[in-house]
């Protein structure tokens, strides 16, 4: 058993990390687009607003204000609050938040358990005794995020599936997928839970497991928590065919579309990207398209008119 | 079909119209009778034009797509539609759009926050189609059936064993014209997800592929534009005699000789118009040579083929067609050696022109392009001008473009000159970057055929008009003149056809009209007033 939780784990974690980078690096080689902002940038109150630039007067001439700080404070910090659910549907925010803390705490508390191993087996002991400072926080903060993780994951798990069936226009866009997620993590949260109340109160077993995984020595674990260790594997392994990517890939539907105003001035190395970009061919068969022709001769009005797609 | 929730996957089925619009489903509006609407709200089709288009949809018709004749039409056009969504996802065909495209596409967990944003939807009586993320679902179905070719078992999974035949292009079709591109729902998704941007998307599909647009915006819109000058129609030569007559109202009315200049070298601002105004306002094109002649700009216009008219309508609907455009609007500033290009009244003419084509206008193409707001903003500010708010002294609300507001962020300037020069300024609710769509985006303010007219005015209209009597709701006494400032062409359409409508003008003395009007009815040195109440 002890092999396989290990292969499991060992490969989990792998794939989701090979699987997010591909997607990632695939979808940040798509190409510049057009430009399709929507302000305002930063919703709310809660940093000062960057005045527009548009609202210059010769806006051309004028230094532009954007705080990259600001934004990216303001997106990270959406993941510990869900605002906008908060704002206008307090009643999903009540499942959805706690299953989201749930989600983020539950990674946060394997990557933290980890570390804890990591650090046992370089003598920092992870106990509520230890002599190290550092080992004493590390041993509660892995404690409190993986209590937390299970417990709020749970509780978000079961109510984002309740919502689904009962609310009409959460239902009718679910899939039978949909709700295997939710069972899913449901499983996670509560193999999670219920390897803390029988098995492992201290999570001193799991560091156990994880000190195995680094020095390629598995141990055998309690079968409750066999079961966690082999649902969080497959979770891994699952993640990549979800839309979990979301929680990574909204950073770059802020940064670069939402907020993307970026001006292309003249001489600018923008400018030289849209360059090449008018230069690639395009084949769309509309009647009014001279299919084959570069977006450049098409819009320019130079393209041949017997290259017509009609 | 009637009777019960519509689903995604009733798209495809043939028969019934998939919703029923009744004006008692639709969102009440207290000053407003539901009963002074005529039942069926979807009236106005001929028989025959029942008979020969797809109007299955909602019972109302934007574009009208023939039905196919025989099978292998019907065929043929499936082939064409799935050869189009192909290309939407390519980076040769589509780098424009590409990122956004898949950005949505892919993560949008469809929780529905967004939903309550769409003017259309809340007013319809919240009639699912309208959903912001109905038609980016029916889209993600086809995908996974067609494009990505899942498997019998992944089909059932995903929910996407959805047939793909005539009558659920032709309803898409029509559907992707039911979302005025306001972007609201854009603007509270947590994820970044574009809802509108897919429905944009869609009709791209449509257009640069299957050569489908509503007549409006395509054949008398972009192409007419880039043929004759003008999606109004108008050429050269007509332009020179309106702009004449212009000149001649402007000494008839106000004692004043102003020459508007036209293609004039070197001039430092070349003013982009929405050539509806010459047609339906042209006392904005006075207003507008009225105060620039008080503040000395160098200033002209241009005659040349589309250099007279700001509008762009492929931004809605053809990037092709928006490219084009763009790039006549900047060979016209070219060559006439301006240094920059200010758009005037015209919210989808802003985002077309300096943001949009912003990454398509590339060397002595990209010239420096600005809002008329900031402009504005700087001489009423300024004091250069003499101003007596006094004249403007009745309650005034501001109508925020969709296309100037939120998606430019221009949302103070023209607030400044309104609080300066109209001291009963009152804004609607919400307003700024929250403010609704007119209900004529994307479009719809120019398309009038067959019976569109009724849909945007009782549903994508609805809450604009809900907004406006509830701005006025302590001063709806016609004894007293309102004024509702709508600085856009297109918004300006839009409210004009509520005001028909709805009889605000004769109910309530409700009238429109745009900004620098009302800029020019506060100037001290004019004598009469320039605001004309009817």
């Amino acid at each position: 058993m002890r092999f396989v939780l290990a292969a499991f784990t060992y490969f989990g974690y792998l794939f989701i990390i090979t699987m997010y980078s591909v997607k990632i690096i695939k979808y940040l080689r798509l190409p510049m687009h057009l430009r399709s902002e929507v302000y305002p940038v930063i919703p709310g109150d809660q940093v000062p607003k960057e005045k527009p630039y548009y609202e210059n007067l010769e806006w051309w001439t004028k230094p532009r204000q954007q705080n990259k700080l600001h934004r990216l404070w303001f997106l990270f910090s959406d993941y510990f609050f869900l605002r906008e659910y908060f704002r206008r549907d307090r009643g999903y925010w009540l499942v959805v938040y706690p299953w989201h803390i749930g989600f983020i705490f539950i990674i946060t508390f394997h990557i933290l358990s980890f570390f804890g191993a990591l650090f046992e087996l370089f003598g920092v002991s992870v106990a509520p005794n230890s002599s190290s400072l550092f080992g004493i926080g590390l041993y509660y903060v892995s404690l409190a995020t993986g209590v937390i993780s299970f417990v709020s994951g749970l509780f978000g798990s079961i109510g984002v599936l309740i919502n689904r069936l009962v609310r009409s226009d959460l239902r009718d866009y679910a899939s039978p997928q949909t709700y295997f997620n939710y069972l899913f993590l449901l499983m996670v949260f509560l193999s999670g839970l219920l390897t803390w109340i029988i098995a492992d109160p201290t999570f001193s077993e799991y560091r156990e497991f994880w000190k195995g995984l680094i020095v390629f020595k598995p141990i055998d674990v309690e079968t409750v928590e066999a079961v966690h260790i082999l649902l969080f594997a497959f979770l891994l392994i699952y993640l990549p065919f979800t839309r979990s990517l979301h929680y990574i890939t909204r950073l770059f539907g802020f940064l670069l579309i939402r907020w993307d105003d970026e001006p292309n001035l003249r001489g600018s190395l923008l400018e030289r990207e849209v360059e090449e970009a008018l230069e690639q061919k395009l084949n769309w068969k509309g009647p009014h398209i001279q299919s084959g022709s570069t977006w450049r001769d098409v819009a320019s009005g130079e393209a041949s008119p017997g290259r017509s797609g009609v | 079909m009637m009777g019960r929730r519509v689903r995604v996957s009733d798209m495809g089925r043939k028969g019934d119209p998939l919703v029923e619009i009744r004006s008692q489903d639709l969102m009440p509006i207290p000053a407003i009778s539901a009963n002074a609407l005529q039942e069926p709200l979807s009236k106005g089709l001929t028989e025959q034009q029942k008979r020969e288009l797809e109007c299955s949809l909602d019972g109302f018709v934007a574009i009208g797509i023939p039905r196919p004749k025989s099978h292998q039409e019907e065929e043929a056009l499936v082939k064409k539609f799935l050869e189009g969504l192909k290309k939407l996802f390519e980076k040769e065909n589509n780098w424009t759009f590409l990122q956004p495209l898949v950005h949505s596409m892919d993560c949008c967990v469809k929780c529905q926050l967004c939903s309550e944003s769409c003017p259309a939807y809340v007013a319809s009586g919240r009639k699912e189609i309208y959903r912001p993320t109905f038609r980016p679902e029916l889209l993600r179905r086809l995908i996974n059936k067609y494009i990505k070719g899942q498997g019998t078992f992944l089909l059932k999974v995903t929910r996407s064993d959805i047939e793909l035949n005539f009558t659920l292009i032709a309803r898409l079709a029509e559907l992707v014209y039911r979302c005025t591109l306001c972007r609201r729902c854009t603007q509270v998704c947590p994820l970044g997800v574009d809802n509108a941007l897919v429905s944009r998307e869609i009709r791209k599909l449509f257009s640069q592929e299957l050569g489908i647009a509503p007549r409006e915006i395509h054949e008398q819109g972009t192409v007419q534009q880039l043929k004759v000058g003008s999606t109004t129609g108008m050429t050269p030569p007509a332009l020179h005699d309106i702009v004449a007559f212009i000149e001649e109202e402007i000494k008839e009315k106000m004692g004043r000789d102003i020459k508007i200049p036209m293609d004039k070298k070197d001039a430092d601002v070349l003013l982009l118009h929405n050539a509806g105004e010459f047609m339906s306002w042209p006392e904005n094109i006075e207003a507008f040579a009225i105060l620039f002649d008080a503040a000395n700009i160098n200033w002209t216009l241009s005659s040349e083929i589309a250099g007279y008219d700001a509008v762009n309508y492929g931004v809605w609907y053809d990037d092709v067609q928006m490219a084009r455009v763009a790039v006549k609007h900047a060979e016209a500033a070219r060559k006439l050696r301006v240094k920059k290009i200010n758009v005037g009244e015209c919210g989808h003419a802003h985002k077309a022109f300096i943001v949009t084509a912003d990454r398509v206008l590339t060397g002595d193409l990209n010239i420096p392009r600005e809002s008329v707001f900031p402009l504005l903003e700087d001489l009423v500010m300024s004091g250069k001008i003499r101003l007596d708010p006094a004249r403007n002294n009745f309650p005034v609300t501001l109508h925020d473009p969709c296309n100037i507001v939120r998606l430019m962020g221009i949302v103070e300037p023209q607030r400044r000159i309104l609080r300066k020069i109209c001291p009963q300024f009152v804004e609607m609710e919400p307003h700024g970057v929250d403010n609704y769509c007119c209900g004529g985006g994307s479009g719809f303010a120019v398309i009038n055929s067959r019976n569109f007219k009724d849909w945007k005015v009782h549903i994508s209209g609805r809450m604009k008009l809900k907004q406006i009597l509830e701005a006025f709701k302590d001063v709806l006494d016609p004894t007293i003149k309102k004024y509702v400032c709508a600085p856009c062409s297109n918004c300006k359409g839009q409210i004009r056809d509520l005001i028909d409508a709805y009889h605000l003008g004769q109910g309530h003395n409700i009238r429109y009209g745009g900004l620098v009007e009302l800029v020019v009815n506060a100037m001290v040195d004019i004598e009469k007033p320039f605001i004309v109440w009817e």
